[in-house]
């Protein structure tokens, strides 16, 4: 009996999805060409040759040597020369370039008569990432020239070189960065905003498919093939797309780990499984906000709301522990917390399956959640109003 | 003369335009979607996107110290890792096992390592070597953790470099001392450079998905009333276009001023422009957004299928526009297809204009492009309206003229019935 209402439910379930062109778009096409969007923009991988300008007032031996070197720094691009201050700040106000560096007048003559002369960069931090390199590229630079000086006054009093380049930098500082070595942006932004994508999708087609029955009034028609059991229901209509979502998600996976070389130091199993969670998870939560809002719109605006805010209350780019703990607790609400949080214990940083074990256990949660309060659901669907 | 006016075929025209532009004001205040995209979403998510990154900079990254060398030097280091502003030291840990296993925990996303022979390879004039093992999970973490080190042992260094070269050379070690000016953003944190970029880009995305409803509402009239529309004002395409665009303007006064005016002040956000420069760049933006949403208002067959087809995009636009990966680095393609989109001028005129005191004159660039599309964007719509939707309405009405139920069959298979 049961397997024949399964089966009925099923069938429902795969009908739907074939009669409406739009979920195939939604399930298989978008979400793939989002992740080869994404993954196409970033493959250059990091922010360098920031388009930069340099005000060069002093015109002199060392000013044309420091401009040359900078030129040959891979963070930044001198592509503009300006001939004094308003310029360039013109140029940084009209978007040309990303800041610039400021050679004073005389700078030459003060160094050598040890009066100090100042050099300074203007960075526009209006954009974030071009502007960190840049940082990094103007501040060494500022430490070679220094330090190119002082190397040449040691040298005239005779230390030996050994001695001058541990006075010049008397500490060394080795930065190691385990999984993303080169601090490849594709890895580090990719790996999740990528299965954040595909998260949005299913929660968006799973509230779409439960949405329609309670609008076109068929819901109580979808029970009956299910023989009132509103378990069943679910089933027959998700399954088919969880299959595919997983499907689409290992495929994701496998561009992501395989074509663009993404850090895998896990067994594929752990993020196989991870992928296949978060696709139910998700579909869970949706069936979960359905429950507790049973109308078209409200769920489908939650499901909206929650799946675009995830991006940024997740912790992917401003890190957890630097949020408002009320935002940081509103981020373990969503799956694709726990997704990322596996990602990252697993993929990039390879540690014990160990460590993880409460990120799966909480997939797993959101899959049983919803069970529990179908009955809320279910009352809806054999009474559906449709709010436009 | 007036009666000369008053027959003149743009005077009728101009007619059937304010009675488009008035009945879609009507249909929009009497759709709750509609108002909840137009005005709620514009009123919450802005503010939303603000608490999240209100915080701006990571503060106290947790990391644990490993110090094998144990003197007064390394101590310091720690010390004075401990008081940047960037980084918390939270504990010692025995050796480098123990050290992981705290990273591993969370307890700490960042290990310091003080190796054995540090302060005596100081001491004997050799470089001091120290080692940072940073998480990699998020970027900012590292960058936090990384400027806190290269600062420290920077100033460290040049304490150093001080003592030594001072007796020897009768000059301090500095001799050309340099200094950052951040500009546009002086905060330096995320919320400031991040949201100028997302406020335009929440206008669009609202306006967009307004504008489908609205259609979605209508189409579902018509299929339920035999391809009629009972509530649409029956008018030329250009009046129909226009009309709406006009209303859409109308409707989007207040969350102009509001969004990109009222939102920087509340969080404090860089603005350093004339708010009346970026009223101006409105104009053009408000026009071209409007016309692009009836233009993709083709794609959509249902109220609620808007949700579907649209939200997505808004993260696509977040990239197109430049505000994580910059535009100059984007291949040809996906530029090009930024350039499309008038979200992305007006983010990057707004960003100038907020942050760096740009004036009109110095964005024209950006200005112009959002009228270039204006006429691109309306000879779209008007093939939209014209060759899909008005085709589409009089197929409908042919259909349910052969049987009345014929579009409620079709409806009823898409969802699995029959």
């Amino acid at each position: 009996m049961i397997a024949k209402y399964i089966g009925r439910s099923f069938k429902r379930g795969c009908i739907q999805l074939v009669r409406r062109p739009m979920y195939f778009l939604l399930i298989i096409i978008l979400p793939i060409l989002c992740c080869w969007f994404l993954m196409d923009l970033i493959k250059g991988g990091s922010v360098q040759r920031v388009p930069v300008g340099i005000v060069d007032l002093d015109n002199s031996i060392i000013s044309r040597q420091v401009s040359r070197t900078l030129n040959g720094f891979q963070q930044v691009n001198i592509c503009h020369r300006y001939s004094n201050f308003a310029e360039a700040r013109d140029a940084v106000q009209r978007g040309e370039v990303m800041g610039f560096f400021l050679i004073p007048e005389f700078l030459e003559e003060e160094a050598l008569g040890g009066r100090q002369p100042v050099v300074s960069y203007y960075v526009n931090y209006a954009y974030y990432a071009p502007a960190s390199m840049q940082y990094k590229g103007f501040k060494t630079m500022s430490l070679l020239t220094n330090g190119a000086i002082v190397q040449t006054a040691l040298r005239t009093v005779g230390l030996p070189n050994e001695t001058i380049a541990a006075t010049l930098q008397p500490y060394q500082t080795h930065v190691h960065m385990p999984g993303n070595p080169f601090i490849n942006y594709n890895y580090y932004l990719n790996a999740t905003f990528v299965p954040c994508f595909l998260s949005l999708f299913i929660l968006l087609v799973t509230a779409f498919s439960l949405g329609m029955e309670l609008k076109s009034g068929l819901s109580r028609q979808w029970l009956k093939t299910s023989g009132n059991s509103m378990f069943l229901a679910l089933v027959g209509k998700l399954v088919p797309q969880t299959v595919l979502f997983t499907a689409v998600g290992w495929f994701i996976q496998w561009m992501m780990f395989r074509c663009y070389d993404f850090p895998l130091n896990c067994n594929p199993w752990n993020m196989l499984s991870a992928m296949f969670l978060l696709v139910v998870a998700n579909q869970s939560f949706a069936v979960l906000m359905f429950c507790f809002v049973p109308n078209f719109r409200y769920g489908t605006m939650l499901c909206t709301l929650l799946g675009m805010v995830s991006f940024s209350f997740a912790g992917f780019s401003l890190p957890q522990e630097a949020m408002y703990p009320w935002v940081e607790a509103l981020g373990f609400v969503m799956p694709i917390k726990y997704y990322f949080l596996i990602m990252v214990d697993q993929a990039l940083n390879g540690i014990d399956l160990y460590y993880s074990r409460f990120y799966y256990a909480a997939l797993l949660g959101f899959t049983i959640l919803p069970m529990f309060l179908s009955w809320h659901l279910k009352r809806d669907c054999l009474n559906p109003v449709y709010v436009p | 003369m007036t009666e000369k006016i008053k027959h003149s075929r743009f005077f009728l025209w101009f007619i059937q335009v304010l009675r488009v532009c008035g009945r879609e004001l009507l249909l929009t205040f009497r759709d709750q979607g509609v108002v909840i995209f137009f005005l709620l979403l514009n009123a919450v998510y802005p503010v939303l996107y603000a608490l999240i990154y209100n915080p701006e900079v990571v503060r106290n990254e947790p990391v644990v110290v490993v110090d094998d060398n144990r003197t007064a030097m390394s101590r310091d280091l720690v010390r004075r890792m401990d008081a940047t502003q960037e980084v918390a030291i939270v504990g010692y840990a025995a050796n480098m096992q123990e050290a992981q296993e705290a990273m591993h925990r969370k307890a700490c996303y960042g290990i310091l390592y003080v190796p054995r022979d540090f302060a005596q390879s100081v001491g004997r004039h050799e470089q001091g070597h120290v080692s940072l093992y940073c998480d990699m999970s998020v970027m900012m973490r590292y960058k936090a953790m990384f400027t806190a080190l290269t600062n420290v042992t920077q100033a460290m260094g040049s304490e150093r470099l001080a003592a030594i070269v001072e007796p020897v050379l009768n000059m301090s070690g500095s001799i050309i001392e340099s200094r950052q000016v951040p500009v546009g953003n002086q905060a330096m944190g995320i919320a400031s450079a991040v949201l100028l970029f997302i406020l335009p880009l929440v206008l669009q995305q609202s306006m967009i998905l307004g504008i489908a409803m609205l259609h979605g509402g209508s189409i579902e009239r018509r299929r339920r009333n035999g391809g009629r529309d009972p509530l649409a004002i029956e008018a030329g395409v250009a009046a129909t276009v226009i009309g709406k665009t006009m209303s859409h303007l109308i409707i989007y006064v207040i969350p102009v001023i509001y969004v990109l005016y009222y939102v920087p002040l509340m969080f404090d956000f860089p603005q350093y422009g004339n708010f009346l420069h970026v009223a101006c760049m409105a104009v053009p933006f408000l026009i071209a957004v409007s016309l692009m949403g009836q233009t993709l208002q083709a794609f959509v067959n249902e109220r609620e299928s808007v949700f579907l087809l649209f939200v997505f995009s808004s993260v696509v636009f977040v990239f197109l526009t430049g505000a994580s990966w910059p535009r100059y680095l984007m291949s040809r393609l996906w530029y090009v297809v930024g350039d499309c989109v008038p979200a992305t001028w007006m983010s990057n005129g707004y960003v100038l204009i907020q942050s760096n005191g740009a004036t009109l004159h110095q964005v024209s660039h950006h200005y112009w492009m959002m009228w270039l599309q204006v006429p691109v964007m309306y000879i779209l719509a008007y093939l939209v309206e014209r060759y899909v939707n008005r085709r589409r309405y009089r197929s409908w009405i042919a259909a349910s003229e052969d049987n009345p139920r014929a579009l409620t069959r079709i409806d009823l298979a898409k969802n699995g019935v029959g």
